[in-house]
């Protein structure tokens, strides 16, 4: 099951999938590589294209070795050819590891990762040391984004200290994940390699640009100098510190170094990709599309490029709405903020007023407590298909995420795009949300974990389902002692050392904010996230922020959430004991012998309110029972400890409206709304209640979405609409549904009562 | 690894776009088969019917449900349920209890079954109507389609020539099972409107219809023009609508996508209730009835013409008929009152 914040937003890590392009090889650094390609490979480093070309097509006429004319096949952009050689070559040498190390490089650039990776394997069959089999290996691993990459680079510069390679991929690295310490000596070690072995420098440089822009140096411009010297087509150089740019999400900065990287170097398709991308996270469809479909023409092999394009086809058919939204502002006057939805046609009706409300209520809220007005529109884009949502996100489908935020744009999963019950739209699109914030009150500078943090903290403090949920698998690496220091929480994003690391970092981040709230003060945490309005690190920040060290910081937080889950964590294997005994018991219906267990496993872990929450099996064991009090409360205590699921709420607002408790019901069937909207049952029962109590505006925009809903019986639907309609004074347009309703249930009573009614009342008007 | 089989694709290949790699398809058959073609039909058809199906019927009703092989605990029980909450459902329908048999378990014998559906021909009339529901686990081969019975199976083909026994003039059978829109076409009949839960042989995963079917007969929710009967169009139309609706929430592909087969589904009734159940020999009743039969006609002729007509003129004529109706309506409340309390 997904979780309600673990999988909200895997911001970088998602955004990393996007950047593969800024890994491609450039320079081929292999000290293997045939000297007869030299010449070759000296005009192509040089930016000298024509001779270059030329040199590689005499190679590839008249060498007589298969790797060489493979090389310059590929060198020459037709890696049909380039692919058929490299098969010949392997065919020919099945005990060699070189043509198929070679070969895996070739489907490596052209996105083809399994096959890629098949390759270096097969390569290390047959020589179980090759390092370059191995760095091959890394390469597709760090391409995405995972641990074992880093590992084995450190295997392969213990057996071979002397590779240029190792050493980029080992800075590039270090550089994704903020560990800038070491990266000046690594590269300073593969300059002298590249010096020594007479190679193109040209990727050295730009690491060294990259260093410089994330460190604020005033040098980056001076490699970017050296390398356009060295070569004047040389667009990687912008490609890669715009990589890094939409690492730190400073998405303008990105757009800017990308239409250099294609200005300088035309054909540099994995740019005119990026860029396209990357055009799309500002929200411009029409140029996106342009360079996206540049890209497509001169690598048709990438799956994120077709795939981005398809969907591009569909957005289009997307409805745009906008409306303006009068904020209440810090000097108790209003701001008018633009918010933009995109939402697909066949659900716009329903959801429209549904996001608009929340969006409003969110940025109410969060431009109150941050202190801050964001000054453009913002844009909110919901999919009712997953891997479009993905697509869109990503560009791969199948990711599970639920909703990312490109600064003034949060695209995310519509409540269509899951099963029912697997998430929280609402939740979602309040954790989405305060990411516009935190990276607008920083001009994008928060790092990951602080900006995830006030997310999963919002979600729980003012989001739609307030109260603090924590994962058992949090629990358990609290138990394992798996949280990370403050100062080294981002890599537990970025590239996860364990399978669930990603949602525990959420959660721990999430927990950070809370223990800032409760220890020192919510302003403190506003004044944390301020502390990024320039550029800092997170251990500066920090120490700034508390007057305390990270280390210090991260003994008072351990305590803190030791404290907090005390007892569960001194009674593990008796909480997991008692949950076990009480879903037993019920599975077999023995109501009684289920209670006492699972009233333990709340008492143990009262945050225990997502998916499979002993809270459900109390109440339900207590129903059973006969006990429908308790088990009303039960319930009560789930939904206030963030509980949502939408059977659960269903009972409890049927329960509630049995105890004669309507208005407790009625906010209840309202909180469906922000989980299972799609779903007709409450609209009309929400309807009828709004019309009670007088409050005609939303009893009408609940009909209206009921009827958007296009249900199988409309008339409900009609008639209500009839009587708000009538309520608001609009007699004309009351008339027309109520003839709607009998048009459909012409027996319908109640609304024949009202027509004989509005019959009378116009005689005696007349 | 076959390296001859390894190649990197053409452009054309590698395109999604134009064919190839990339997102999934989208909405693969979440639409219901016959759906949306049925409300067609059956909208411009309920008015006329509900005259036929809220007047006190003057035929009788017979049933016959049955509950085939389960195979699993799970199944076996749920089938069991369905058939009998069914039956109690219809046996309000048919106003005498013995007019409904219902076989499960070992009574759903293939013997039994051909012996049970004999009996229902020997003792149904022509202006009788007779109602067959499946329910259970069905086959495929290609060739012929069967319904799982404990012992062995029967064919849809000898299920044909049983039901072509049947005298009655209306026949509705439900054909809730798996694989069972591969027996439709062999069934279906002038006199004989037939609903599978599958639109072929092919849907061949366990149905969700039968617990739709019967939330249809058992709840007022499928009665869509108030007249406190649910047509077989009516119960058709809600069944395949939840079964869709169930797919959608849980964001998974429909394996199944019910039909529906002859015409008369908008005169066959398959559940009253309220009033609608009061059987009359009262002429004024009868009387009021008939003339607002005769309004539903005039509605019914008013939504045929509603294309040709402004929107305004349409809705003023509507209103007409409309208020007439209502007014007639409180005239046969007010009766069966009456008639209510001269009973009490």
């Amino acid at each position: 099951m997904i979780r309600r914040s673990a999988m909200h937003c895997l911001l970088l890590a998602t955004l990393s999938f996007c950047s593969v392009p800024a890994f491609a090889q450039t320079i081929d650094y292999d000290p293997r590589r045939a000297t007869e390609l030299r010449p070759c490979d000296d005009a192509r480093y040089r930016g000298r294209v024509q001779q270059a070309r030329d040199c590689y097509r005499r190679l590839l006429e008249t060498s007589g070795n298969l790797i060489t004319q493979a090389e310059a096949a590929w060198a020459l952009g037709d890696v049909q050819r380039a692919n058929t050689l490299f098969r010949e070559a392997t065919s020919r040498n099945d005990r060699s590891a070189q043509p198929r190390t070679r070969w895996g490089r070739l489907f490596l650039q052209t996105h083809q990762h399994g096959d890629a990776l098949a390759l270096f394997q097969e390569a290390l069959q047959r020589s179980q040391n090759d390092v370059y089999a191995k760095l091959g290996m890394a390469q597709v691993f760090a391409q995405r984004f995972e641990g074992q990459a880093r590992t084995i680079v450190e295997e392969v510069l213990k057996q071979d200290d002397s590779l240029i390679e190792a050493y980029l991929l080992k800075a590039r690295m270090d550089l994704e994940e903020g560990q800038l310490e070491t990266v000046d000596a690594t590269l300073d070690r593969a300059q002298q390699l590249v010096d020594k072995q007479r190679l193109p420098p040209l990727e050295v440089y730009a690491l060294r640009a990259v260093l410089e822009q994330l460190e604020q140096g005033r040098r980056r411009d001076q490699w970017i100098e050296k390398a356009l010297a060295y070569n004047p087509r040389y667009g990687a150089i912008f490609e890669q510190l715009a990589h890094f740019e939409v690492m730190r999400r400073r998405y303008r900065q990105a757009t800017e170094l990308l239409k250099r990287a294609v200005e300088v170097q035309p054909d540099l398709w994995s740019a005119h990709a990026e860029l396209g991308a990357n055009l799309l996270r500002e929200g411009d469809f029409a140029q996106a599309r342009i360079h996206l479909t540049t890209a497509y023409s001169g690598d048709p092999f990438s799956a994120t490029t077709v795939n981005t394009l398809r969907l591009l086809d569909q957005v289009d058919k997307f409805e745009v709405s906008s409306t303006t939204l009068q904020i209440p502002s810090a000097n108790g006057g209003t701001f008018d903020l633009e918010l933009r939805t995109r939402l697909d046609p066949k659900e716009a009706d329903v959801l429209r007023p549904y996001v608009r409300k929340l969006a409003a209520e969110s940025i109410e809220t969060f431009a109150k407590r941050y202190q801050f007005e964001p000054r453009e529109p913002i844009a909110l884009e919901l999919y009712p298909n997953h891997d479009d949502f993905a697509v869109r996100v990503a560009a791969l489908p199948g990711i599970g995420l639920l909703g990312v935020t490109f600064g003034y744009l949060v695209a995310m999963d519509s409540p269509a795009g899951r099963a029912t019950g697997e998430f929280h739209w609402g939740s979602t699109l309040w954790h989405e949300m305060a990411h516009v914030f935190t990276l607008e009150v920083t001009d994008h500078r928060v790092p990951r974990w602080l900006s995830e943090g006030i997310s999963v903290f919002e979600e729980w403090r003012t989001g739609p389902t307030p109260g603090v949920v924590v994962t058992p698998e949090t629990i358990a690496a609290l138990h394992e002692n798996r949280l990370l220091p403050i100062a080294d929480l981002d890599s537990g994003f970025i590239r996860p050392k364990y399978p669930d690391q990603v949602q525990v970092s959420y959660m721990q981040a999430g927990l950070v904010c809370l223990f800032i709230e409760q220890r020192f003060g919510f302003d403190r945490l506003v004044a944390l996230l301020k502390q990024f309005t320039k550029d800092t690190t997170t251990k500066d920040a920090v120490e700034d922020t508390f007057r305390i060290s990270t280390e210090e910081f991260d003994k008072q937080f351990d305590a803190f959430v030791r404290e907090r889950y005390k007892a569960l964590l001194a009674n593990m294997d008796d909480w997991q004991r008692q949950y076990q005994l009480a879903a037993k018991a019920l599975s077999e219906s023995r109501w009684q012998d289920a209670i006492e267990p699972a009233r333990r496993a709340v008492e143990l872990y009262p945050e225990h309110s997502g998916p499979n929450s002993p809270y459900l099996l109390l109440a339900r064991a207590l129903d059973k029972s006969g006990n429908r009090a308790q088990a009303l409360q039960t319930l009560l205590d789930y939904r206030a400890a963030g509980g949502w699921d939408p059977g659960a709420l269903r009972e409890l607002a049927r329960w509630l409206d049995e105890a004669g408790r309507e208005r407790e019901a009625l906010e209840v069937y309202a909180a469906l709304n922000y989980v299972d909207p799609l779903n007709g049952d409450q609209h009309i029962v929400l309807g009828e209640r709004y019309l009670a109590a007088g409050n005609h505006e939303e009893a009408l925009r609940e009909f209206r979405v009921q009827l958007a809903l296009s249900p199988h019986d409309p008339a409900p639907a009609h008639f209500g609409m009839a009587r708000a309609l009538r309520a608001l004074g609009d007699r004309a347009a009351s008339r027309r549904h109520l003839l709607d309703a009998l048009e459909t249930a012409p027996h319908y009573k109640p609304a024949q009562a009202l027509l004989l009614q509005m019959i009378e009342e116009r005689k005696r008007n007349e | 690894m076959c390296h001859a089989l390894r190649a990197i694709p053409s452009p054309l290949a590698l395109s999604p776009r134009r064919g190839g790699v990339g997102i999934a398809e989208r909405d693969a058959g979440f639409s219901g088969a016959a759906g949306h073609g049925l409300r067609a039909t059956a909208s411009s058809l309920l008015l006329a019917a509900s005259l036929l199906v809220t007047a006190p019927a003057l035929s009788d009703t017979h049933a016959l449900i049955i509950a085939g092989l389960g195979g699993e605990q799970q199944y076996e029980q749920r089938f069991r349920n369905q058939a009998t909450a069914l039956a109690q459902a219809t046996e309000k329908l048919a106003g005498d209890k013995s007019r409904v048999t219902v076989l499960y378990g070992e009574k759903a014998q293939r013997d039994n079954v051909r012996k049970e559906l004999r009996a229902l021909a020997s003792r149904t009339k022509r202006d009788d109507q007779v109602l067959i529901v499946l329910i259970g686990h069905g086959t495929y081969d290609g060739e012929e389609y069967r319904f799982n019975l404990p012992g062995p199976d029967i064919t849809g083909s000898e299920l044909a020539t049983l039901f072509d026994k049947l005298p009655a003039r209306d026949q509705l059978i439900v054909n809730s099972t798996s694989a069972s829109g591969a027996a439709i076409d062999r069934w279906k009949r002038d006199n004989r409107v037939v609903i599978s839960a599958t639109k072929s042989g092919g849907e061949r995963t366990a149905t969700r219809f039968a617990q739709y079917w019967l939330e249809a007969v058992t709840t007022k929710q499928a009665d869509t023009n108030r007249d406190d009967v649910v047509t077989a169009a009516e119960a058709f139309e809600f069944a395949n609508r939840r079964v869709a609706d169930s797919f959608k929430a849980e964001v998974a592909l429909a394996t199944e996508h019910a039909r529906l087969e002859g015409r008369g589904a908008e005169r066959i009734a398959v559940a009253r209730f309220g009033n609608a159940v009061l059987a009359t020999s009262d002429e004024l009743l009868s009387a009021l009835y008939t003339e607002r039969a005769g309004i539903e006609r005039d509605l019914d002729a008013l939504k045929q013409r509603k294309a040709t007509l402004e929107p305004d003129a349409y809705y003023d004529e509507l209103e007409g008929v409309l208020v007439r109706l209502a007014m007639l309506q409180q005239k046969i409340d007010a009766r069966q009152a009456v008639l209510r309390g001269e009973s009490e």
